[in-house]
């Protein structure tokens, strides 16, 4: 059994507490316990704080860091803002004692010291990497034959690709390979590394200009034939379903394109109910796709 | 040798370079009262004709026996104040050099007062080390009357030619099985559109023909020893599995030979067999079996096939040969930057996107499409064709390999493969994506106007991703227009990626062999950038092209003449001088212990047996005088001649009494 102190940020618990129950339960399959993280704060949003005050963000994310390095647990993840801010400071933290130095000054005011123990992991990746490909595919209970998954990596997940650990920022296939463990088939569409439009604070900043972006990677994935898009963070998530229904408002344009993280369609593949998995929480009706694997 | 030392010094203003920041009064007047100092007065430039004169004289009159001069860097004007040394009957070697330009005004011009006092203590270290400076002889060492040129590009091709034209007995060595190199990839030159195959044939053919050639193709540079005037050379020569002196080019084997595999030639692009010559105008024209992809049916050597020839034998093996010369130039030239690392433009996984060498195949009338533009997906004529220039070059992408160097030859083949689909397709329009258009040379610019006013469009701005529509294999090509500093997206039949130009792998090996060093980007480092750069820091080795960076072929021409030219003077001089400046091993001390020989960066130390007794020798010739072995002996048994421990230590103790 491995225990991770699960960090959760803020748009799971605040708005698909589906994405939390199913990631927790999905991992016990493979003998991982994503466990509560005391005492954690908001990551805090790499967009919105890195931008204005990178030293801030640093310490900030440092912070929950410590907490973990108090504990000797890893962290695990399941969004890729938490993950850039987390991953990306442990690293930075870790290569560039300088930096280190100067993050430290700001933590002892807390009474907190950087020490560099813990590793910082996206669950994907610790599903890719650790529990592997084929261990995934023996948890399948319901195989989701014949169905057309548009996969959407998302920005702060492989990008910078230095300050990353993954191959290839432009053409990865992991998450293709996890999604395709479970019978389903992950289709190619155009643009498909593009950005969702609701990372580095546009979303909030100009709506329109987010709502085009999404707009334009939903038509994409629709052209492509797909019946579901599955993400591996909350914001993303957040952007490609309740954007839907901004969209419907603003352009008048209609996808009802139902959207999973990655956690939530393994737990459709491990048999486990709508329910278990919080897909009620979301703003496009899962029911559909439901009646196709189903 | 115990006699007065009586030292002059000469301090040179070197215009305002020196007297513009030191006071050059107060360290004339400081030196004439150091020990040892006879006489000391500055002048202008001492480098010139009175300047030197004024030494010569100084030398006679006060019956000088020593010379420092406090100038520029010994780089640049040691030689001159040897010969003036000289020239007024002392030997050279008491002479000594302060650099008080490079390494004190040029650096500290904004500290007068600090760069005075620099000054001074530099003159007085020199003043020191010139009072123990010992009377030395240079040696002089026969040429061979030979050379040796590595690869046969159009550098080692030219280089070999104009060697051989000098009366210089040249063996050219080229790994692949034809010489040519990658010029006979190219379809035409810019700007002046002549046909690059048409103007190398003759100078290829040329080789083959000239007395004083002796061409190894399909080999390789083993080993190198020896120095300047007398390298020793092992050459492998790669079994072609036929016998070159039998084999009169009919081809019968090629045309019998059930196996195909990927023509290395076209890159991959058209397919060639087993037993093959890699283009119709190779030299030489000897089949080659490649006995990786051979299957061995035989088919070959049948009595319609090669037959009575019996010039195929599958157990030929390699040969070694040995060859002796005075001078090497070395001519390995390039490859393409592996711009598959550049994932945002699909190199190889989009079908319509190609390499500029790629392109020179398809767009080459001895290519696979005998010269028809033709689009790999579905081999329709393009109508719209990006190019993708400084694709890895001008980039600091470590992390994908990408160079920050410019290529120096993508911008203007570019621009011919522009004006060659304008003419060989109508109606189709070359976009050029760029950041700089570089026409820098004869009759460049003017080409590039012309392509202007053919229709070729210009856009600026680096294109940062391109996607295939998946049905059409079109491509979408999305760049920043920064003149109009707008996004675009166009879509695109084709793309070209005007890949960087980076060291072939070889080049590493030959640099291992030879003791040479590249400059960082990877090129071999020339002896000056500047005054010297077809010249190496190991005497006797020359660079010829590409090998020394980015050039086209004009300049690789001209590059490779130069070497030539260089390489040829110590051949026709009969001998070179050799700076005593080397160790020498006092055999009483030497213990044997051999840990001089691993130190030397050279292998010029070895251990020889002298009446019994083992002890190190240090080979003259090899010896560059870095005095690694003599400050790693155990025994303090080597001496590095010009550098004595004495001669540094009076040095450093000159330096501590100003302190």
């Amino acid at each position: 059994m491995k225990e991770y102190n699960f960090f959760l940020g803020c748009i799971a618990p605040n708005r698909y507490p589906g994405i939390e129950a199913s990631a927790v339960k999905t991992s016990r399959e493979f003998g991982i316990e994503l466990c509560d993280f005391k005492g954690a704060s908001c990551c805090p949003a790499p967009g919105a704080f890195g931008s204005m005050d990178i030293n801030a963000w640093l310490a900030l994310a440092a912070r929950n860091i410590c907490l973990s390095e108090k504990e000797g647990k890893d962290i695990a993840l399941v969004c890729n803002g938490c993950y850039k801010s987390l991953f990306e400071t442990n690293y930075r933290l870790k290569e560039n004692p300088e930096l280190r130095e100067k993050v430290n000054s700001v933590l002892a005011n807390a009474g907190y010291e950087f020490q560099g123990t813990q590793e910082v992991r996206h669950l994907i990746d610790v599903l890719h990497k650790d529990v592997g490909v084929e261990k995934v595919k023996e948890s399948v209970e319901v195989p989701l034959t014949g169905l057309n998954v548009a996969i959407h990596y998302g920005c702060h997940l492989l990008r910078p690709k230095v300050e990353r650990i993954f191959d290839s920022s432009e053409r990865p296939v992991f998450f293709d390979e996890l999604v395709e463990a479970l019978g389903a088939k992950s289709i190619d569409y155009k643009e498909k590394m593009m950005c969702c439009g609701a990372g580095g604070g546009v979303r909030s900043y100009k709506i329109d200009l987010a709502l085009d972006m999404v707009n334009e990677k939903l038509y994409n994935m629709t052209q492509a034939g797909a019946d579901v898009v599955v993400n591996v963070c909350p914001f993303c998530h957040l952007q490609l379903d309740r954007g839907q229904l901004e969209i419907k408002e603003k352009f008048g344009d209609v996808y009802d394109l139902p959207v999973l993280h990655y956690s939530q369609l393994l737990g459709i593949a491990q048999g486990m109910s709508p329910e278990e998995l919080g897909l009620s929480a979301h703003v496009i009706d899962v029911e559909p796709l439901l009646a196709k694997v189903l | 040798m115990d006699q007065e030392k009586r030292i002059g010094v000469f301090v040179c203003h070197c215009g305002t370079n020196i007297a513009g920041v030191v006071n050059i009064p107060e360290i004339v007047e400081y030196t004439k009262t150091l020990p040892n100092v006879a006489f000391a007065d500055a002048y202008t430039y001492v480098c010139s004709t009175p300047g030197q004169e004024m030494i010569i004289n100084a030398i006679k009159e006060q019956n000088l026996n020593g010379v420092v001069v406090a100038a520029c860097s010994p780089r640049l004007h040691e030689p001159t104040f040897r010969r003036a040394t000289e020239r007024g009957g002392v030997n050279q070697f008491l002479f000594s050099m302060a650099n008080i330009r490079e390494q004190n005004t040029w650096v500290h011009m904004e500290m007068p007062e600090e760069a005075t006092r620099k000054a001074k203590d530099l003159i007085r270290m020199e003043v020191a080390r010139a009072s123990k400076l010992e009377p030395l002889e240079a040696k002089v060492v026969p040429v061979e009357k030979a050379a040796l040129v590595i690869g046969a590009g159009i550098a080692g091709i030219q280089a070999s030619l104009d060697l051989a034209a000098s009366g210089i007995k040249t063996y050219l060595v080229e790994k692949e099985p034809s010489i040519g190199g990658n010029m006979s990839r190219l379809d035409k030159t810019f700007p002046t559109l002549d046909c690059s195959q048409c103007i190398l044939t003759p100078k290829m053919v040329d080789v083959e023909r000239s007395e004083n050639i002796e061409l190894m193709t399909y080999s390789e540079v083993e080993d190198v020893s020896g120095y300047i005037g007398n390298f020793d050379v092992t050459i492998r020569q790669k079994s072609r599995y036929i016998y070159e002196d039998k084999c009169n080019g009919c081809g019968k084997c090629q045309e019998v030979c059930p196996v195909s595999r990927p023509n290395e030639f076209d890159l991959g692009l058209q397919p060639r067999k087993a037993a093959y010559v890699p283009f119709p105008q190779a030299v030489p024209l000897k089949f080659t079996i490649d006995m990786d992809s051979c299957i061995k049916c035989d088919l070959c050597k049948a009595d319609d096939a090669c037959g009575e020839l019996e010039a195929i034998d599958f157990d030929k093996p390699d040969e070694i040969v040995n060859v002796k010369v005075g001078t090497i130039i070395v001519a390995t030239g390039f490859d393409m930057y592996d711009v598959e690392r550049k994932e945002e433009w699909g190199y190889k996984v989009y079908d319509n996107v190609v390499t500029g060498l790629e392109f020179e195949r398809l767009i080459g009338a001895s290519g696979p499409t005998g010269g028809k533009v033709i689009r790999p997906s579905d081999g329709k004529q393009p109508k719209s064709v990006g190019f993708v220039l400084c694709a890895g070059s001008r980039d600091q992408d470590e992390e994908d390999g990408a160079k920050p160097y410019c290529s120096r030859v993508c911008c203007m083949y570019s621009l011919k493969h522009a004006h060659q689909l304008i003419e060989k397709i109508p109606g189709c329009v070359p976009y050029l994506f760029y950041m700089d258009i570089r026409s820098f040379g004869k009759a460049y610019e003017e080409f590039y106007y012309r392509i202007q006013d053919e229709g070729g469009k210009f856009i600026r701005g680096r294109v940062a991703k391109i996607t295939e529509d998946p049905i059409t294999k079109n491509l979408i090509v999305t760049a920043e227009d920064t003149l109009l500093g707008e996004i675009m997206e166009m879509e695109m039949d084709m793309v070209v990626l005007a890949s960087a130009v980076v060291p072939t792998e070889s080049t590493q090996k030959i640099k291992k062999l030879l003791t040479l060093s590249n400059s960082p980007d990877g090129w071999l480092l020339e002896a000056h950038p500047k005054l010297n750069p077809m010249s190496t820091t190991t005497d006797g080795v020359f660079l010829a092209g590409m090998c020394q960076g980015p050039r086209d072929i004009p300049d690789v021409v001209a590059h490779a003449g130069a070497a030539a030219a260089a390489a040829s003077i110590p051949i026709h001089r009969g001998s070179v001088t050799l700076e005593p400046i080397y160790a020498i091993v006092d055999e009483e001390r030497c213990g044997g212990c051999a840990t001089c020989i691993g130190m030397c960066p050279y292998g010029a130390t070895e251990l020889t047996h002298v009446d019994s007794k083992l002890i190190a020798h240090v080979n003259e010739a090899k010896c560059k005088g870095c005095g690694t072995c003599g400050s790693a002996c155990p025994s303090g048994a080597i001496k590095m001649q010009h550098f004595t421990n004495e001669q540094i230590m009076s040095e450093i103790e000159a330096f501590a009494q100003g302190w």
